[in-house]
């Protein structure tokens, strides 16, 4: 729960917009439409992503207390993928291969039919796994318009970002030498100097 | 220029940046200081990583990475700190942190002790003062007001983490300003540059040459002077000696 114990590592994000009046409630009922909803291995579907309790990746039954502390709104980003071992797969297609084949009393499988024994057997394995997760804990800072993702991977974050955005319709712009100094604050000549701006050269490698 | 560019085109500012504190760090012995902040410890240890997009990377890890031969040989091949680990010592409150240029993000921030926090925790059990038995919970009032003060203590330990973790950040922040004074206007090819191509090259800054440079051009900020009395703060005891 690195958002609640441990050392920190995070990724920040600047919140641009502005939030609603009625933002607790509003934001409350986003939140618990996207709270993570299990997969199910007979459907489609082979990643899913949603919100939990911070630091509690099975709590997906949020309430007001869970997620709002005082100005903070503290989550868990969770995400379940489907991970079916390769050889196993592979062991699993062989045999419906040869199961179908000697049931149809043929010597060869069309593609398409190759493709949707896949789908059959991978459904069937998926039954017998459990998908992998990932949580990342997120923090949202009301009063200073930051999120701090506690991961530094792009993945998760592009994923986060995805979510936030549908979530609470505001965007979130990733920290980097030009947003921390777009926030700061440049003046006109300092916007224009960085638009010109050139590595500084020390050494004969440059 | 669109915003994807100013920001992917201009990442090399973050290394630039995190070369200048250990920069100033070195010729400053470790003692910054910022209009808000007054003046606290800076200083790189642990390690230092730097690299260029064509080169081979340098990673250095040690006490004083940053002090060590070939981290300045790594600057002369023309590779910039990719990251490094920083010591911060402010207010009687010691951090340490890894600062990721590119991003400016910050890893692995050990803060001071906070309430309930891990740090609490791992304290060995022969130090603690001695406690009462906790009693088992009985019934389910018990069980309910115990996950309240749990909840209520975990609430509390969040906030006093996030209150430290601000206070880090500002002061990131603020010597991030007072670079960005420097390096967006004309002090910094004048006064600084050359200052760091010198220092690069093991050559010896005229450190109150400097300062009165980057002072008088313009940077919100005035490093930490020495005192007249000639001592330096308190925090910098901590500090590695140059």
């Amino acid at each position: 729960m690195p958002a609640l114990k441990g050392s920190l590592t995070y990724a920040r994000f600047f919140v641009d917009g502005d939030l609603p009046d009625d933002f607790r409630e509003r934001f409350m009922k986003a939140i618990r439409l996207r709270a993570m909803k299990p997969l199910d291995p007979d459907e489609d579907a082979l990643e899913r992503s949603g919100f939990c309790r911070v630091g509690e990746p099975f709590e997906t039954d949020l309430g007001y207390e869970d997620v709002f502390y005082n100005e903070f709104v503290n989550l868990g980003f969770r995400t379940d993928r489907w991970v079916v071992p390769g050889p196993l797969l592979r062991a699993r297609m062989r045999e419906a291969e040869a199961a179908y084949l000697a049931k149809k009393g043929r010597e060869r499988m069309s593609k398409r039919e190759k493709t949707e024994l896949k789908e059959l057997v991978s459904k069937r394995l998926r039954r017998q796994l459990v998908p992998a997760m990932r949580a990342v804990d997120l923090s949202w800072s009301l009063s200073d318009g930051i999120v701090r993702f506690f991961s530094q991977a792009a993945a998760p974050a592009a994923a986060m970002t995805e979510l936030f955005q549908k979530t609470f319709s505001l965007r979130l712009v990733p920290e980097a030498p030009y947003t921390l100094a777009a926030r700061l604050g440049l003046k006109k000549a300092q916007e224009s100097a960085w638009q010109d701006l050139e590595p500084t050269l020390l050494g004969e490698g440059t | 220029m669109q915003l994807v560019d100013r920001i992917e085109k201009r990442r090399f500012v973050g290394r630039e940046f995190l070369l200048w504190v250990w920069f100033e760090s070195e010729i400053f012995e470790g003692t910054l200081s910022t209009k808000e902040h007054g003046s606290f410890g800076l200083w790189i240890e642990r390690q230092i990583v730097l690299s260029s997009g064509k080169a081979e990377v340098t990673r250095i890890r040690g006490a004083q990475p940053a002090t060590s031969r070939e981290a300045k040989e790594a600057l002369r091949l023309g590779k910039l700190p990719e990251l490094a680990g920083l010591h911060l010592s402010w207010r009687e409150q010691e951090a340490t942190f890894v600062l990721r240029a590119e991003q400016l993000a910050l890893s692995g921030l050990s803060l001071p002790t906070v309430l309930g926090g891990a740090e609490e925790d791992a304290a060995p059990a022969a130090l603690e003062p001695a406690r009462p038995p906790r009693r088992r919970a009985r019934g389910k009032e018990d069980a309910a007001r115990a996950a309240e003060r749990e909840s209520d203590e975990a609430h509390e330990s969040f906030y006093e983490r996030m209150r430290l973790t601000r206070d880090v950040e500002s002061i990131v922040e603020a010597i991030y300003r007072d670079f960005l004074a420097l390096r967006l206007g004309p002090a910094w090819g004048n006064a600084v540059a050359p200052a760091l191509r010198l220092w690069a090259e093991g050559g010896e800054v005229d450190v109150d040459r400097y300062r009165a440079a980057r002072s008088a051009t313009g940077g919100d900020a005035v490093r930490a002077a020495a005192r007249p009395d000639g001592r330096r703060p308190a925090h910098a005891a901590r500090s590695p000696a140059r």
